[in-house]
Order: structure tokens, then sequence, then C-alpha cells
């Protein structure tokens, strides 16, 4: 390791060894900052209410979804639409596991991304054959079968009534209010972070990057296609599994309203917006998405206040923007606000000689 | 160019800051209005019937207003439109008890009002709605629960009821059901169909129609092969009309009957001539009707400068509504916490809304508002009374 001065920015990355090369972290004072991020997460709860806590929550569940969205989408180039009804499975398999067999949720978690992963490999099947559009039509079919079977098999999964689902317990204490579930929620969202940038330093990472980029010239170095694209949606589909039985906990009932293609489409949203191919990405994207709606509504309610009748028409808007904004981050962002962020921090790394 | 393209994104940057901190502040305690939250759907798959309810709602607590509010205190309700989103009912849920800091709510669908039960609960938030599903006159499960009208249950109880009591033939009639694959859609079903065949009658179809279907064709030919002479609606404004259409175009000879949220005004509008003979089951008045109830909201409509006309039944519904959650609240004295307000509306003994609904009430051991409804019929494109105020029993 070069000596570095801590109080100066390094312009680039120099590395001059392949253990550098591969860390996740490259500046120590970035080693800092991931610190001072953590810790403020988790004093977040004490520094806010308990309204900013539940809205937390919702935003971490997203971020593991997303990330596994992107594993499949943005790393491995394999679309998807199915992902809420992938969601829908973790969620059923481990509410069917916690409120009809009452088995512990700590087991349940695991099991019910283990589910989705299961069948989401089992849909990742046809993507030896089929790309893009097609492919994507046959996760549609993913979603819609999901979805039906979810309805009509209602002596597993209680039809369209749904099931409600006991709050998670450890050691006497119950998961049952926002602050305690934001923890679990907080640790399991680092965990799926920090195994996401680790999975990308993996031989099995870097083939799903080999297949994305040129799926031939992939097979032709010895990359089995079949294997990786299968793996890519089994993990992509356990992210989802875990974040389903997350939310389905978190909110103690689900209901195959749910996990509906909006929901698929809502997460695709979140890692266009945030950046495909970027872990980090997923977590702005999720972020972005889950408040866009909030920040809509208090801005209709604080300009219908003073203007009335116009709450109406804001809050119908609220549509037309989620649209605008994927038209226009496709347009002139199209690797999303991770970009953006990116290219903020070179502005003023290379500030002011940018060339 | 690429500066430009860079002060761009930062001033993007700022003004989505400036936008999260301008969320802050909370309302101020004490004095001030009496703030109520409301969850109701204005965008989403519900919002045909969400609009008009709202706007009712939040008529009476103009109207309420006008009157000098609550013990001198201006009365206010916060709703939040969730677009029929569970997730977003819990977000506005979080919002109004966590934030905004109201000791009751007046919420909207099915599957969120089920969903934020067990929190209401905990909470202690008496929680009115716009779902009459039965489970939530269960007080053990939904202790802070109350509903208003006929659960949807009872309603299509009544609707058999009647049924049975009018039918000519000799032989049993056969029933249809028709709805959405949503809790709203199914929580009458199963204790339905088990009354349709304690009264003797043949159970022949279900079929399933998207709250959203423009097109309800291919379940309208499966009705029709079943030769069903009765199909029970439980959908919204939209999907009746839809299903009238089509059953029309298809020369069905089955009898609709739509529970509360399929019968309206809009129904007629949209389906025209299809809508005539249309039988529905009607827990609250509609405008054009002689009720004394009627004259508060004529009153406040002409200070606006509308007349009954502007408004339609689920108007009236909204209406009603807000009138019995801010009756539990007047009720409820000095301090207002959810468990006075509860302990309000527990005391509502036949609480006279004018014609407008029957009479609620409301006690400890049941929230159940009331088991009697009306009948009424499309006839002329008008709404032509059936029945007075009938119960199943």
């Amino acid at each position: 390791m070069r000596p570095r001065n801590p109080f100066v920015m390094d312009c680039g990355v120099f590395t001059t060894n392949y253990r550098e090369d591969m860390a996740i972290i490259h500046h120590p004072g970035a080693k800092l900052k991931v610190l001072a991020v953590i810790a403020f997460f988790l004093v977040f709860p004490f520094m806010v209410g308990p309204y900013y806590v539940s809205v937390a929550n919702l935003i971490g569940i997203a971020i593991i979804g997303a990330i596994g969205l992107n594993i499949l989408v943005g790393f491995t180039g394999q679309i998807s639409i199915g992902h809420g009804a992938f969601m829908g499975v973790g969620a059923y398999a481990a509410g069917i596991l916690t409120a009809t067999l009452g088995l512990s949720f700590w087991i349940a978690l695991p099991v019910g991304g283990l589910v989705a992963a299961l069948i989401g490999g089992l849909f990742g099947v046809p993507s030896l054959r089929l790309k893009g559009l097609y492919l994507a039509i046959a996760t549609l079919a993913a979603q819609v079968i999901i979805e039906f079977v979810i309805v009509h098999w209602p002596a597993l999964t209680r039809g369209p009534a749904g099931m409600v689902l006991p709050a998670p317990t450890i050691g006497g204490i119950t998961l049952d209010d926002d602050t305690s579930f934001y923890y679990l929620i907080l640790i399991i969202t680092l965990a799926a972070i920090v195994f996401a940038l680790n999975l990308f330093r993996t031989r099995t990472g870097r083939a799903f990057m080999a297949v994305r980029d040129r799926d031939l010239a992939a097979a032709v170095m010895g990359i089995n296609i079949f294997k990786y694209k299968v793996t890519a949606f089994a993990v992509s589909s356990f992210y989802a599994g875990v974040a389903g039985a997350l939310w389905g906990h978190y909110l103690g009932v689900i209901s195959p309203e749910h996990f509906t293609i909006h929901v698929s489409i809502l997460y695709l949203a979140m890692i266009i917006v945030g950046g495909l191919g970027s872990v980090m990405g997923a977590i702005y994207g999720a972020c972005f998405m889950t408040l866009l709606p909030i920040v809509l509504r208090e801005l209709a309610d604080a300009f219908g206040r003073s203007f009335g009748g116009l709450t109406h028409v804001m809050l119908s808007m609220q549509e037309a923007v989620f649209g605008l904004l994927i038209i226009l981050f496709l347009i002139f962002e199209p690797d999303g606000l991770a970009k953006m962020w990116r290219n903020v921090k070179n502005y003023f790394k290379l500030w002011p000689f940018s060339y | 160019m690429k500066r430009r393209g860079l002060l761009g994104l930062l001033s993007v940057l700022l003004a989505v800051a400036l936008l999260a901190g301008g969320c802050g502040g909370g309302t101020p305690e004490g004095e001030g209005p009496i703030v109520i939250g409301g969850i109701i759907d204005l965008t989403g798959p519900t919002s045909d019937v969400g609009m008009p309810f709202y706007e009712g709602a939040k008529a009476y607590e103009e109207y309420l207003n006008s009157l000098g509010g609550i013990n001198g205190r201006e009365v206010r309700l916060d709703f939040i439109d969730y677009a029929y989103n569970i997730e977003r009912a819990k977000e506005a849920y979080n919002r109004l008890v966590k934030r905004t800091g109201v000791p009751a709510i007046h919420g909207w669908g099915t599957g969120d009002t089920d969903a934020l039960k067990s929190f209401v609960a905990r909470d202690q938030i008496p929680y009115l709605s716009g779902s009459y599903a039965e489970y939530l006159v269960n007080i053990e499960e939904a202790p802070y629960n109350f509903v208003v009208p006929a659960t949807y249950t009872d309603q299509a109880r009544i609707a058999l009821k009647w049924v049975k009591d009018n039918w000519p033939e000799d032989r049993a009639p056969r029933v249809a059901f028709v709805y959405n694959n949503t809790p709203f859609g199914t929580s009458h079903l199963a204790d339905a169909k088990a009354f349709a065949e304690e009264l003797g009658f043949e159970v022949v179809e279900d079929q399933v129609i998207d709250l959203r279907a423009l097109d309800a064709t291919t379940q309208m030919l499966g009705l029709k092969n079943s030769r069903a002479d009765f199909a029970i609606i439980q959908g919204t404004s939209n999907m009746a009309a839809t299903i009238l259409k089509d059953a029309r175009k298809l020369g069905l000879d089955t009898q609709f009957i739509g529970l509360n949220w399929a019968f309206d005004e809009k129904v007629i509008e949209l389906a025209g001539a299809a809508a005539e003979g249309y039988i529905g089951v009607v827990p609250f008045a509609f405008p054009g009707d002689d009720v004394p109830g009627m004259a508060d909201i004529k009153s406040y409509l002409e200070s606006k400068g509308k007349s009954l006309k502007d408004i339609n039944q689920k108007f009236i519904q909204g209406w009603v509504s807000a009138k019995i959650l801010f009756e539990g609240v007047r009720r409820a004295g000095d301090e207002l916490t959810g468990v006075n307000i509860r302990q309000g509306l527990e005391s509502l003994r036949d609480f006279d809304l004018g014609g407008l609904a029957a009479p609620v009430t409301f006690t400890a051991q049941s929230h159940r508002g009331t088991e009697y409804s009306r009948l009424a019929q499309v006839v002329d494109g008008g709404v032509t009374y059936l029945t007075d105020w009938i119960s199943y029993k």
C-alpha cells in the first residue's frame, strides 16, 4: 500500500497489484465514508419521527428487490417483467411457513427466498432460447401464471382474501413496530448490498457480465451460458423472495393484489432510473421511486391548499410524471442516477482542472 | 456543453433536496383545528366511486365548519390518495398517525382496511371505512373498525331474501355471482352462497371480472350458458356498466342485482338503455329522494352555487360517513383520543340520519351499524325503490 495523504482527494484509481484492483473500496477516505453512512443509518430512527422510519423501511425492502432485479437485468442482460410475481412467491412461501405451519420467521425468510429462487430459475429456463422482447413476454407469462396460481389455490394461499402474517420475534422481542423492523431490514439490506458487490468480483459475477455483453463470445470462451442465465434468474428471484417475505411480515398481511405486474414495472423503473448494471444505482433508484409519489403528494397538498382545486390535477399528474421521468432518463442519462452521482463527484474531484 | 449539463444536474439535485426539506413541520397541537385522517382512492381503479365519496366527505367537513365546527373548534379531514395500493395505504396511515397525529381515520378499500386493522387496533385509531366487508365487524379481530351500512354479506343476503320473496315460479331460482378477484370483490362470497343454499337456491356460476375491464363478453357468455336467473354483482360502477352492456349485447335475460358500489347514477349514465331494469341494494339515499336529511346537503350545495343535480349517491355516502365519524368525535368530549372517539361512536343508538341511510347503532359489543338496506331498480333511466328499509332476517 502506498502512503496516501488522507486530506487530498484522488483524481482517479491507481493500483499496482491485483489485490488493490479487486478492492470494493479503493480509497481509505471512502472507507471512513462508508462507516459514517452505516453509523448514520444505525442512529437514524432516533433522529427522526416514526413516520420517516416507516418510509425508510419501505425503501429498504425496495432496495433488496431492486438489487435483485439489477443482477438479472443490469448485470446479466436478461429482461424480466415477472419480478413482482417472484416477490409474491417469496412472500407466500414464507407466509405459509409462518402463518399456516407456525414455523419461525427466521426459517421462513431464507426458505421464502429459496422457493422464489427455485421458481425464478424454472421460469429462467426459456432464456437459453429466448432473447430480448421474446424473453420479456416469457417472463410476463411467469407473472400471469404465478398471479393466477395465487388467486386460484385458496387451500394454500387463501385466494384473493389474502393471509394474515405474524410479526417475527427474536429472543422474546416481537418486531412489530417500525423501529424494530427497521433494524431487521437494515441488516438484511446491508447483507444484500455486500453480497451483490462481492458477487461481481467472483467468477460467477464476471460470467454474468460476459453473458450480458455478448453471449456468443462468452460461450466461445467456455462459459456455460445456460447455467449462468438460470443462476442469474435464481439469484435475482432469491432477492425478490426475501424482499417479498420481509414486505409481507412488515405489513402483516399479503394478498394477490400486492404482487401485480405494476410492481414488476415499478422495479424495472427503479433500476432504469437508478442505473442498470450498478448496485449503487439500484439503491438510488429504489429511494427515488419510493419517495417520488410521497414528494409529489406533499407538493400537491402544498399547492392544493394555496390554489384550491389543483390537488386533483396534481394527483393525476403523478402517473404522467412517472412515465415522463423514465423517458427522460432513457434519453438523457441511460446510466441513471448512479452515473449522475459519479459525474458530480468527478466534477469536484477534478475541479478546477477538468479535462 | 459538459459544464451546462452538470449545472443542470446540480440544480436538479438542489431542487430535490429543497423539496425533501420542505416536507417537514407537523400540525400544531392544542386549540387548532381537529384533524381527522382520511385514506381514499382518487387516481386508482376505484376512483370512479372514490372521487364523489371524497367530495361528499369534504363537503360535510365544510358544512360542519360553517355551523361552527365541533365545540367551537374547526374540523379538518385530511385525505391522502393511495391509488388503491396497499403499500401506499400503509405509508399514508403512518403519515397520518405518526406525523399528523390524527386520533381517527376514514379509510377506503377492503384490502387496505383489512391490512391496517391490526395496526389500527394497536394504535387505538377508530377506523371507519368505505369497505363494508363482513370481517370488519368482528369485534375481537378488528376492535377499532366500524361499518356504517349493512355489510356486503348482509347486502347480498338482503338481495337473496328479496329474490326468495318475489320468486313467482315453482322451481328453485338459479343464482350466479359476478365479482372481481380482490378482497373487496370476494368478502361476501362464502356467506352469501351458504345463505342462497339455505334458501334452497341453486348456485350455478361464478364469473370474475376485473374492476377496470372494458369487456365482459366471455364472462357473460358463461353466464348465459349457466341460464342464471339472477346474478349478484360485487364491483364498482364502471364494472357494473360493462357487465350490463355486454349482457344486453348477448341477449341475456338474467336479472342483475348490484351491491352498494355497483349501483349508482353512473351505471345508468354509462350503460344507458342496458341499465333498464337493473336492481341495486341501496344502503344510502339518492340525491333525488325526498327525505329530511337532504335539506342539509341542499343548503350546503346552494351556498356553493350548486344543486342536488351536481352530485350523485356516492357523494351522499361520503357525507353520511363523515357525519357519523364527526358525531363520534363530538361525543368523545374534550380529550380527543382514539379511545374516547371509539366510546363516542359506541354511544350511537339508532342515530337518525334523516333518511340518508338507515339509523346507525354502535355498541361496545357490535360495530355493525345496521342490517337494513333498501332495494331499488332502474326504471326509465331513473331510480325507483322496490322496498322500504328491510333486513334479511
